[in-house]
């Protein structure tokens, strides 16, 4: 007993002392020094430890804390009062805490990021850049209301396919070979064989420029034509490239006014290239040289090379560009079809539209189910128009000539209906906003 | 593809939607946003536009397509990245107004919080006399209650005073096999003057978030480690804290094909209790 009331005793005066020591070190900080440490959310008084270090407490110890406040009165302190604020160098082994995690946020669905139509074996190519893979349906697959998820007829994902935070999928209509592309920590093209299924390997692998966005074919001239982010560039290849080779040539340079490339696409019959900008650019060779221009889809001859101001741009509040995916040409028409991210819509442009100029169709609405549409694709041999959402983790599908708030033929969803994606792309920062408890994740 | 800043309750678990999120041209965000900051006192979310060599500085409680309250760029910023990795990353110190953007060349630039434009920076500190080889994705972090800077490069973590600029050497330098101080990304320092930060030899399933004193001096091991690696099968990227709850968040993602958690999910933050370095 005596021991133990020494000990309460002792704990008592700890507890003074801490509090005094405390109020010296508040008192000896800034206005704005106190205001940072924002009061009781970020100190407390801390028990001193009868053994031991003062400020290091083992994992075991941790039933102490968890004591009431009439159990324990240091718990009544720990809300409101302040602890002091030293360490000292490490002069211990190391403790181990295998705890498991409290909570995950992570999305258990895919995430759409692109859409390919494979019109000779009716077949429709998703990339998910959540899941690692690329997953193949059926066409005329569709899920009705009240439906499971589509089932894919194949999954293409694993180790050996490299597939990562691939961003496009493209599949050549010919020997149906699939194209896709890797966004972020893979620098690479990846080529499978059309039956490719499961942790396939790729059967060529070409090396490109980090922060490569979209790729499409002329299967005329045989070439691979490439989108890079940044710094911003158009990089055309043989359509076999393999591993190292080097471009063909390479559109990029200050009067080209790529700026963040997203989209591009071809018009074969009218020999036209288009590319899709968000307006982020600097040259990383000259510092403070970064400035920020509005949305833009440029236009170009195919065979442009190095530094080639553009033939026309779409730009303006008018054309409702706002963080534009991918593209897709009508070869009937020339029609420009294009994934309006951020606008939730399908925008559809003349040929020979330019400069601010309001598309000639629009396809949006809540009937549309567009959530977030990064790919789009124009099936000109079925005459439709596909559409993946980065939003509901789903592919939508309209007629071609469709416009305005028209309910999709076809629907092939990934997750339950009217999931919500979490639009996940890399999630490698975060913020804790600690005023409305939220945490803050960028792609 | 999609560059959006996500917000989600403290609470959010498996698909639990984001309850706001900042997206759309309107914003003049980017990709790469690799290292950001929330400055409670100020409410202000303060991250770089990567692409564009710009701080962009929002209110804390922006949504959707909401313009930034301040945009810092220009020629007199002297913000530079390279063509692999552009300006990822920036820190913030609300109690002297200051904000931190690491860049290249091998600077560390230090703007006044307030500045707004083409401003020239307040104070420039060079990694010259720690070769730390400042980059646009070099870790930076500010402990305005004990006046310490603290830079992470070339697996070390080098603890300047905060005022430091110029070729001022580091004070201390966290560095060695012990340390783990390799592969380590955004960290955090405490009101107490913990280090947190992930790091570890991803490839022997050693990743890990440590806890190092900013007393630490040499190949020092971390005071407490959490081997998220081999309970969770992610590897830590930035760490985050809640000082009222005592978690520690961590953002954790797939890394190129070498590291697959087995869950196949490639995106996620993970969250753990870690009361002891509170």
């Amino acid at each position: 007993m005596l021991i133990n009331g020494n000990k309460r005793r002792n704990q008592g005066l700890r507890i003074l002392v801490g509090a005094a020591g405390a109020a010296a070190v508040l008192f000896g900080l800034s206005a704005a020094q106190r205001q940072w440490l924002d009061s009781r959310r970020v100190v407390s008084i801390q028990e001193y430890s009868d053994t031991g270090e003062s400020c290091d407490r083992p994992a075991h110890e941790e039933s102490s804390r968890t004591a009431s406040a009439e159990q324990n009165l240091f718990a009544s302190f720990q809300e409101t009062a302040f602890q002091e604020t030293t360490v000292h160098a490490q002069d211990a082994n190391t403790v181990d805490l295998t705890r498991p995690p409290v909570r995950d946020i992570l999305d258990t669905a895919p995430i759409f990021s692109s859409v390919g139509v494979d019109t000779e074996r009716n077949e429709v190519y998703l990339q998910d850049s959540n899941l690692w893979s690329i997953r193949v349906f059926g066409r005329l697959d569709n899920a009705k209301p009240g439906d499971p998820p589509t089932e894919p007829r194949r999954v293409i994902s694993g180790d050996k396919s490299d597939i990562q935070f691939n961003s496009c999928v493209w599949v050549d209509p010919g020997s149906g070979d699939i194209y896709s592309t890797e966004n972020d920590t893979g620098n690479s093209i990846v080529v499978f064989a059309n039956r490719a299924t499961g942790d396939a390997e790729p059967v060529r692998k070409l090396n490109v420029t980090h922060r490569a966005q979209s790729m499409t074919i002329d299967e005329v001239t045989g070439e691979l034509f490439l989108s890079v982010q940044y710094p911003p560039q158009v990089a055309v290849y043989g359509k076999g490239a393999n591993g190292n080779d080097k471009p063909l040539r390479l559109l990029k340079g200050p009067k080209t006014r790529l700026a963040d490339v997203h989209g591009i696409a071809i018009d074969g019959k009218n020999k036209l290239l288009y590319v899709n900008t968000w307006g982020n650019i600097s040259d990383p060779d000259v510092a403070g040289s970064g400035r920020f221009e509005p949305n833009a889809i440029s236009v170009y001859r195919m065979n442009a090379d190095g530094d080639t101001a553009p033939l026309r741009t779409i730009q303006g509040p008018k054309t409702q560009l706002d963080w534009p995916g991918a593209m897709s040409v009508d070869p009937a028409t020339g029609d420009l079809y294009v994934a309006n991210d951020v606008g939730q819509s399908i925008i559809v442009f003349h040929r020979d539209d330019q400069g601010d100029v309001a598309p000639s169709r629009v396809i949006k609405g809540a009937k549309t189910r567009l959530s977030y549409p990064a790919g789009v694709f124009v099936d000109a041999k079925n005459k439709e128009v596909w559409a993946s959402n980065l939003g509901n983790s789903s592919a939508t599908v309209y007629s071609l000539t469709a416009e305005g708030d028209v309910a999709p033929l076809r629907i092939i969803r990934g997750a339950e209906e009217n999931k919500q994606s979490l639009k996940f792309g890399k999630t490698e920062a975060l913020i804790y906003d600690s005023k409305r408890e939220e945490i803050l994740v960028p792609n | 593809m999609h560059p959006q800043i996500a917000a989600f309750a403290r609470l959010a678990g498996v698909n639990t939607p984001a309850v706001r999120a900042i997206e759309g041209q309107k914003t003049l965000i980017s990709r790469t946003m690799h290292g950001f900051y929330y400055d409670g006192p100020h409410d202000e979310i303060v991250v770089m536009s990567p692409l564009a060599q710009a701080i962009l500085v929002f209110r804390g409680g922006a949504s959707g397509e909401e313009a930034p309250i301040r945009v810092i760029q220009g020629p007199h910023t002297q913000i530079q990245g390279t063509p692999y990795g552009a300006n990822a990353i920036v820190t913030v110190d609300p109690v002297n107004n200051e904000i931190y953007v690491p860049s290249v060349p091998d600077v560390l630039l230090v703007f006044d919080r307030a500045a707004n434009g083409d401003v020239a920076p307040k104070r420039i500190l060079t990694g010259k006399s720690g070769a730390i080889n400042i980059s646009g994705q070099t870790g930076v972090g500010v402990d305005p209650i004990h006046n310490l800077l603290l830079i992470n490069g070339r697996g070390a973590m080098f603890i300047f005073d905060r005022t430091a600029s110029g070729d001022d050497k580091p004070k201390a330098v966290i560095r060695g096999p012990k340390s783990g101080m390799n592969n380590v990304h955004e960290f955090q320092v405490t009101p107490k003057g913990w280090i947190i930060a992930g790091g570890g030899d991803f490839a022997a399933d050693g990743g890990f978030v440590g806890a190092w004193s900013i007393e630490d001096n040499g190949d020092v091991p971390p005071r407490w480690k959490i081997p998220v690696q081999q309970l969770t099968g992610y590897v830590p990227y930035s760490v985050v804290l809640d000082p009222v709850h005592k978690e520690m968040m961590m953002a954790a993602a797939g890394r190129s094909n070498t590291i697959r958690p087995a869950n196949g999910i490639m995106n996620s933050v993970i969250t753990f209790s870690w009361p002891e370095i509170f």
